[in-house]
């Protein structure tokens, strides 16, 4: 096991190496100067010439790409061009709010999602089965933001009972309309996933026998068929969170919330290079561990599948 | 199986939506001898202030909470006039080339900061010696601040940033009180530029202990201490227990406890959370919420004109407004200005005759500027070469504001023939390829540095101003840049105005630009805010030190 996570650690360095690589190709390509935009609307040309050369903007393109190697081994992203924050700073600050955010909306979509996709599958063609899924295509349908608006209208607005932005005095009631709006799309998700996942499975021969046995409905869902209709879950689960880990730009906005999306969105705004990179590098690493996770995870449901021995 | 999944969605679902139902409580504590004393101004606005540094700053997000915090030698009163601040009072030499100021005594910079922590220099009095620090870490190379070169006349500036003296010759301490400036050429709106939020005094101490870091950790004499900022978020100030200010009865200023400024990046949001009274102010009335917030808060709402202007930049170097004049002014004859401003802006604005706006020295009642005629438009459009009409292309930046206006101007134009394309593009994009002389016909506006008429017609049009330095459209006269050279060194204020009017009739005849309106300026205000005057400069530069809470 040691060996095959070593093994992907190792492969995953070319992969973060190609992504930083054309993300710094990318904002070198895109119009706009990150001094000249430091410098408000008018700036001085020899003062900007100044901040280029003291921020090794006029070095080459190759030069500055191992440099940010070289840098981000001693786990050093740069400063922020926009308010010379270091980088490794600006991210972390913000990785908590951006972490129970997205960790909580995928907590309740796990549930709601499993939960629904299971009533749906095993009462397929049922009023049940055609509510939930009539609910689920809503739920992934429907644009984050406009979810989020209709939420506040209700209970911000309307009702009265709920904050409607920022964190206030950093308590959870702040974060309930957040999370309810970031957690609807993979909540239906996950359950149009369970339930064709789980329909699969009930056709299948061993699920008739145990049946056949006796075996009560609650054994015959929850261990024999849900454990094997999981696979595709955990995965979709594994990407949805790496993805909202990477920062919920809409949400993060509609609900005026300082997370890593809105660092990312501010950044690219303002060409803040350094922010961008880090970034990216921050993005990449979510995603290869997590999806090192699910993949770690798979023998829990599938015990013919093993890594190494 | 079914009906334990259902309660348990069900218990999901009822805990996250109705447990804990209750609005953020509200207490602003009145006490102290006077009952102005007390409470947290709280001020929802729409980005986070990229500096707190004020050597660094350059937008108004940050300016508004540097008001705040530091001081300059001189400042605008709410008329845009100049008034003693940090300078009692100042006497200028015969030949405009020295400037001595009498500092006021008693200003002390903050004791602590940040729940209490005391600050590196410990709350000291301010010196003539604080300020020579001061101007020489401002026009210090190694600072790169990005506004020094406002700075550019001060003897010795050259030398300085060209690493040739290892100091700002014309800045010195004559004694504690007394501040000496010296200029290499007389510049008649130096004062002006003084009152710019770059040009503050700072504590030595701090800013040596602090390094790049002074931007989380500032430290002032301001009537507002800092407490704290979370990114993108919220930035906390505290009341200045030593401002060197009174009121007319006496009394300490500054009345509040505190301000805070809480990022809401969403004006509809900004709007809800005001109505629902969770702030004292809003950064910006969104204009579909302009009458409903006119008669909810008919006393507390303040709007008047502000010192800048609207405008689309025709390239003069590039076609089709290169070498026709013609084409220009027939798009300046095309537009019905006033039609605009009440149809996109609910007649929040007033209409752009030249460059100048209204309120601003050397502003002329008299200007023969562009009246709405399409029929005069139609006929120098043919004139023009182009008697079946032309296509353009705008660029503007991409925001809902700039989008509205384009789109209404799209069609006043199109009356006359000129079928006029849009594209939107990010600011950074925008301003790079407008300033490389890349885009023939593009959006821009500029409101003031400093109230003069040297900051919109030298900057915007001068000649030696191609490029990043503001003269986006590279419209160049020789009659002009004469005019506005000489204008910069004339003490006299009649013979400038009138050089300054004769400037800006050239320009409005030449139309570089077209001109569209003059900005106004507005803050939203909770009935019980009282002593809030709005600052025609703009309502960012709104001081707080003698706004109270009546409730």
């Amino acid at each position: 096991m040691s060996t095959y996570i070593i093994k992907r650690l190792l492969a995953a360095l070319p992969v973060i190496a190609g992504v930083i690589a054309v993300v710094f190709i990318l904002t070198t390509i895109v119009p706009g100067d990150p001094v000249r935009l430091m410098m408000g609307q008018r700036g001085d040309p020899a003062t900007i010439e100044r901040i280029k050369e003291d921020l090794g903007l006029n070095k080459p393109l190759w030069w500055q790409f191992l440099d940010f190697f070289r840098r981000a081994l001693t786990l050093d992203l740069g400063k922020s061009y926009r308010n010379n924050m270091p980088v490794t700073r600006a991210i972390g600050q913000r990785i908590p709010l951006t972490a129970k955010i997205a960790l909580s909306a995928m907590a309740i979509a796990v549930i709601m999602g499993v939960t629904l996709g299971i009533i749906s599958a095993v009462r397929q063609y049922s009023i049940l089965d055609y509510g939930s899924m009539f609910v689920a295509l809503l739920g992934i349908s429907a644009p984050t933001f406009w979810v989020g608006l209709l939420l506040v209208v209700l209970f911000c607005v309307k009702l009265g009972w709920i904050p409607g932005t920022g964190t206030g005095d950093g308590s959870w009631i702040y974060l309930v309309l957040p999370v309810i709006t970031l957690g609807i799309r993979p909540a239906a998700l996950i359950a149009r996933l369970t339930r064709s996942s789980m329909l699969e499975i009930i056709r299948q021969d061993y699920i008739r026998t145990a049946w056949a046995k006796g075996l009560s409905e609650r054994v015959v869902v929850m261990k024999h068929a849900l454990k094997n209709a999981m696979i595709p879950v955990v995965t979709i689960i594994g990407i949805q969170t790496a993805t909202m880990l990477s920062g919920a730009i809409v949400t993060e906005r509609v609900f005026s919330l300082p997370g890593i999306g809105r660092l990312s969105v501010e950044a690219l705004i303002n060409r803040d290079f350094p922010v961008i990179r880090g970034e990216v590098l921050f993005l990449a690493l979510i995603f290869v561990f997590t999806n090192l996770l699910v993949d770690l995870s798979y023998p829990l449901f599938d015990p013919r599948i093993k890594y190494d021995r | 199986m079914k009906r334990s999944f259902a309660i348990a969605l069900a218990l999901v679902m009822v805990v996250a939506v109705f447990a804990g139902c209750s609005k953020p409580a509200v207490d602003t504590p009145a006490e102290g001898k006077s009952d102005k004393y007390g409470g947290i101004f709280r001020m929802a606005v729409m980005a986070d202030p990229p500096d707190l540094d004020p050597v660094h700053a350059t937008d108004t997000s940050s300016s508004r909470v540097l008001y705040q915090l530091f001081e300059m030698l001189v400042d605008l009163d709410s008329e845009g006039e100049i008034v003693p601040n940090l300078a009692e009072s100042w006497t200028i030499s015969p030949d405009g080339l020295t400037y001595t100021f009498k500092l006021r005594q008693g200003v002390k910079f903050h004791a602590t900061t940040e729940n209490g922590t005391p600050t590196a220099n410990g709350g000291r009095a301010v010196t003539a010696e604080d300020w020579v620090w001061t101007f020489n870490y401002i026009t210090n190379p190694k600072t790169n601040s990005e506004r020094a070169y406002f700075l550019d006349m001060i003897k010795g500036y050259q030398d300085y940033q060209e690493g040739k003296t290892d100091h700002l010759a014309g800045v010195r301490a004559i004694d504690d009180n007394t501040l000496e400036i010296t200029l290499e050429y007389a510049f008649s709106p130096f004062i002006a530029v003084l009152a710019y939020n770059t040009f503050v005094v700072l504590p030595k101490e701090d800013v040596e202990k602090w390094g790049a870091e002074f931007n989380f950790h500032p430290v002032g004499t301001g009537p507002f201490k800092f407490e704290e900022w979370v990114q993108d978020d919220r930035v906390v100030l505290s009341k200045n227990e030593n401002y060197w200010r009174t009121d007319a009865d006496g009394n300490q200023l500054p009345y509040l406890d505190g301000i805070e400024f809480k990022v809401i990046n969403d004006l509809t949001m900004e709007w809800t959370e005001f109505t629902l009274g969770n702030f004292e102010s809003i950064e910006e009335l969104d204009d579909p919420y302009y009458h409903e917030a006119l008669s909810k808060y008919p006393d507390s709402f303040f709007e008047r004109p502000q010192m800048g202007t609207y405008y689309y930049g025709m390239n003069v170097t590039l076609e089709p407004f290169k070498d026709n004049k013609k084409l220009r002014q027939a798009l300046n004859y095309a537009i019905d200005r006033q039609g605009l401003i009440d149809l996109v802006r609910n007649g929040r604005a007033t209409p752009a005759k030249g460059v100048l706006p209204p309120g601003m020295f050397g502003y002329n009642e008299n200007l023969v500027g562009y009246e709405y005629n399409p029929e005069k438009a139609k006929q120098l459009l043919a004139e023009a070469g182009y008697p079946n009409g032309v296509k353009l292309t705008l660029q503007y930046n991409s925001s809902d504001a700039h989008k509205r206006i384009a789109e209404a101007l799209q069609q006043q134009l199109k009356q006359i023939g000129i079928d006029m394309e849009l594209k939107n593009v990010d600011w950074g994009a925008h301003l790079d390829s407008v300033e490389r002389s890349e885009v023939p016909f593009f959006r821009m506006g500029w409101v003031v540095d400093y109230p003069d008429p040297d900051n919109f017609l030298y900057v915007l049009l001068h000649t030696d101003n191609f490029g990043p330095n503001g003269n986006y459209t590279r419209f160049s006269n020789p009659e002009f840049d004469r005019l506005t050279k000489e204008a910069r060194v004339e003490s006299d204020p009649e013979k400038r105005r009138k050089m300054y009017q004769e400037a800006e009739q050239i320009v409005v005849e030449e139309a570089p630009w077209l001109f569209i309106y003059h900005y106004t300026t507005h803050q939203l205000l909770q009935p019980y805010v009282k002593g809030y005057e709005l600052p025609s400069f703009g309502a960012y530069s709104a001081k707080y030190y003698d706004v109270w809470l009546d409730n």
